[in-house]
């Protein structure tokens, strides 16, 4: 073996019974039901007879230690001082007295952050870094999604009603860091325009056969330029993944004017009811409007509404619109249908309607 | 059997491989076992590798590198820093 | 202190009646340079409509190939306190969950040594302390170790497992999940800390096949709860659905995609030979239906973001397993896969691409697992079939 060093390495995460309060340690593995009893809590009911209520607190992901803290606080006042976070970034307070839930709802309202997004409701947003943080971003992440939440927020809180769950998630690029690709609504970054390749830069930055091997389309080819091995790029067979620019710097995509975003819709990964799905594209292209891109959120308004107001109970997006069919769904949407919403990559055939089932 | 090889053996042979290939093909953890196993053929396993690669990372004489995927290389410079 | 930068275009986003990350970034901004430069950049982004990163490639502690990323913006005369701004993936507790205690203490430690501002949590899991400088890591991964804390995955190795809430506030937990996330996480520390795979390799736990962390869709092993046995009934809570007001002919029964229910105004009746275990009725009727007592977990493998091949849901491996700490059947598997796909597979091909080029069928008999029927949708509809040449009678 390896001699032993003095550095702590491969400790991995704390082990989660200590995280967990103490009804939860004596309960865990034995809870029988559950009840919504308002919007954003929820009571757990025990073979002993012990109740856990959950209080559940949107937050933007983007969080500082400052409101960590604060959240720590609330933990402490209300919640023996514990915590969780759910697998949309929500906050969740977990108390043991139910005379906690309201003052603790006001104290979260009081720092800003509303209480809901618990069963048939619209929760918050997956999303990746975009322009915070991220090299590869066609468009913001966190901007958007504050300006779509910020619209839908009565859909969070419950003081709009729907038929259903309803997930959307956002990814500022194809690699899509997030289930963007499984989403009732999905708004996904899109490049335009093939890379610009820095000719002189790609041999000295990277490794000319990873690069040519990168692209799916088969689209990158080796080349020289003044007795330097560099790469050229066949524009026609290009569909702008990025990609390259994944492996190679030098093969840069981000473009002020062309990036923007599509709409995809229809997607699931619970199996209730109908198997999980991809999402299918609704909207090509909108252009990148910052700060608060108007024509995103009137679009996924828009189709919110469109859905809360003629799917059945339960009926997801997918399944509503698997059910009046997808021409209908265009129609109903107003949403024009275009050469790009005809799928041209791998078993593209198989998504060709080959039947004569159509809504006239 | 013929005696397995050392861990500090194959990690001199690894650093050799990646040293060689610094700046015209980068390598991988995977691409180093085959390397291995074909120099030393049945003489090396696959902890024995792994175990090499761990010497060569913790005494920094190599770095593991991303770009798009994992890589092996010796330290240098990286060309996005400021 | 220095004042904030202006930022017209950001503090629009301030307005409305969702918590505002601009607002978050304009608290660390009070306190620490590099979020006050950040602050001012992504002005500059919204601005411009352009992101200013630069991706890095080395930057890490010192042993691990997993765990920070690097990354530089491209204006760092204008910006120079996040001329390098790295990100750390810190291994989350499974389920997400936490003392005010140990949230303080990270909150402490990232003051001490980064921008003050996180991701709770980053897509895969982990909690993202968002931007620090290359001599700040390793004390601050120090630091965190002396607390309990660990380093997340990145790059071509296995990614931080993460699990639902499970057995600990879920009573459709079929197996523990955060039981086996933990465990997986511990016994392949050195895979999670060291790349030796072609590409990255995530696992995803969910209790139910609610799939609450979105296991069929982000993760290359999705181990879904299920059960065998016969949904648990509660008769007379199903007629207090029903007097309260549910139309189950209408919401349950229809929507049942085995059609293996029935209602006759009094009675549920549940035809479990043809029961699908999709959740549906139990999600409407959480206190009268549960599921079976026969649990365990399917176990699917594969699923993908689009990028290289095309993205991809993952698919059954083992049609129903039944979870035992120490998990070791689950190990040996893992571990075959692992072997198979690091000698086989691709620069940068997932698991799930590595299946389609060779072919399931190829994949299992490299693996030593029998085909089975529950892997397909349907089995083959085109007749070109290969049999293997020797193949006899």
């Amino acid at each position: 073996m390896t001699e032993a060093t003095q550095r702590v390495t491969d400790i991995g995460p704390p082990h989660h019974e200590k995280m967990m309060p103490p009804v939860i340690q004596k309960n865990y593995g034995k809870w029988v039901s559950h009840e919504i009893l308002k919007p954003g809590v929820m009571v757990h009911e025990a073979e002993s007879g012990d109740k856990l209520y959950t209080v559940r607190a949107g937050s933007p992901r983007l969080v500082s230690i400052w409101k960590l803290r604060k959240f720590a606080d609330l933990a402490d006042k209300y919640c023996g001082g514990h915590l969780r976070f759910t697998s949309r970034h929500n906050a969740e307070f977990l108390l043991t007295d139910p005379a906690g839930i309201d003052p603790l709802i006001a104290d979260l309202k009081a720092i800003g952050h509303p209480v809901g997004g618990i069963g048939a409701a619209i929760t918050s947003i997956v999303h990746t870094q975009g322009w915070v943080h991220c090299h590869s971003a066609a468009t913001d992440a966190s901007g958007i999604v504050k300006a779509v939440m910020d619209a839908i927020d009565p859909y969070f809180t419950g003081t709009k009603k729907i038929p259903g769950k309803l997930r959307i998630a956002l990814a500022c690029c194809l690699n899509m860091c997030g289930a963007v690709h499984c989403s009732d609504i999905a708004i996904l970054g899109i490049h335009r325009r093939p890379p610009r390749t820095d000719v002189g830069a790609v041999g000295k930055l990277c490794e000319i056969p990873n690069v040519v091997a990168s692209c799916p389309t088969a689209a990158i080819r080796p080349a020289q330029k003044d007795g330097a091995s560099t790469v050229e790029v066949i524009e026609e067979q290009c569909m702008y993944c990025a990609n390259c620019y994944t492996v190679c710097p030098a093969m840069p995509l981000n473009d002020p004017v062309n990036d923007g975003v599509s709409i995809w819709v229809g997607g699931k990964v619970s199996n209730a009811r109908s198997e999980p799905t991809f999402s299918k594209l609704a909207v090509p292209y909108i252009p990148n409007n910052p700060p608060r891109w108007p024509e995103v959120v009137d679009c996924v308004v828009k189709l919110v509404e469109l859905w809360a107001a003629n799917a059945r109970p339960y009926e997801r997006m997918g399944e509503w619109i698997n059910r009046i069919t997808w021409p209908k769904f265009f129609r109903m949407a107003e949403l024009p249908f275009s050469k790009e919403h005809i799928d041209d990559f791998k078993h593209a055939g198989l998504t060709f309607k080959r039947s004569a089932q159509l809504v006239h | 059997m013929a005696d397995k090889v050392s861990v500090d053996e194959v990690a001199e042979a690894m650093y050799k491989q990646v040293a060689s290939a610094q700046g015209v093909k980068k390598l991988k953890p995977g691409d180093l076992n085959k390397m291995m196993a074909e120099i030393y053929g049945d003489r090396v396993d696959r902890d024995t590798c792994k175990l090499a690669i761990r010497k060569l990372i913790e005494s920094s004489r190599c770095v593991y590198t991303y770009f798009g995927g994992s890589y092996i290389e010796l330290p240098h410079r990286e060309s996005a820093e400021n | 202190m220095a004042e904030l930068p202006k930022t017209p275009l950001l503090d629009e986003l301030e307005k409305g009646p969702w918590p505002s990350f601009v607002t978050e970034i304009k608290e660390a901004a009070k306190h620490k340079a590099s979020s006050r430069d950040l602050l001012g950049l992504l002005e500059r982004s919204y601005r411009e409509r352009l992101g200013h990163w630069k991706h890095g490639g080395i930057v890490g502690v010192l042993g691990y190939g997993g765990g920070v990323i690097g990354r530089y913006t491209d204006l760092p005369q204008d910006f120079p306190a996040i001329s390098h701004f790295h990100t750390m993936r810190i291994n989350q507790p499974p389920g997400w969950f936490y003392t005010s205690k140990a949230l303080r203490q990270i909150c402490d430690i990232w003051e001490e040594h980064g921008s003050g501002l996180t991701n709770m949590h980053g897509s895969t899991g982990d909690i993202i302390l968002l931007g620090t400088t290359t001599p700040e890591l390793e004390p601050t991964f120090q630091a965190l170790c002396a607390v309990g804390f660990d380093l997340g995955g990145s790059g071509s190795d296995m990614r931080t497992p993460s699990s639902c809430v499970g057995p600990a506030r879920c009573e459709w937990a079929c197996y523990d999940t955060l039981g086996l996330a933990h465990d997986l996480t511990i016994t392949f520390q050195d895979e999670l800390h060291r790349p030796m795979f072609p590409y990255k390799f995530k696992f995803k736990c969910s209790g139910c096949p609610n799939d609450c962390v979105a296991a069929v869709a982000r993760a290359d092993m999705s181990i879904i709860g299920t059960w065998r046995d016969d949904i648990k009934v509660d008769h007379a809570k199903v007629k207090e659905y029903a007097d309260k007001g549910l139309d189950i002919e209408r919401t349950v029964i229809r929507n049942c995609p085995g059609k293996c229910m029935e209602w006759d105004g009094a009675t549920l009746a549940i035809d479990n030979s043809a029961c699908r275990k999709c959740m549906h009725c139990i999600n409407v009727m959480p206190k009268a239906l549960r599921p079976g007592d026969d649990r365990g977990a399917t176990i699917l493998i594969g699923s993908k973001a689009p990028i290289v091949e095309g993205a991809l849901l993952s698919s059954v491996l083992i049609p129903f397993w039944k979870p035992e700490p120490p998990y070791e059947d689950l190990k040996d598997l893992v571990r075959t896969i692992w072997d198979l796909w690091a000698e086989e597979g691709k620069n940068r091909e997932r698991v799930g691409e590595f299946i389609q080029r060779v072919g399931l069928g190829n994949f299992l008999s490299a693996i030593g697992l029998d085909p089975e029927a529950e892997m397909v949708a349907h089995p083959r509809e085109n007749p070109y079939i290969f049999y293997a040449v020797g193949d006899k009678e």
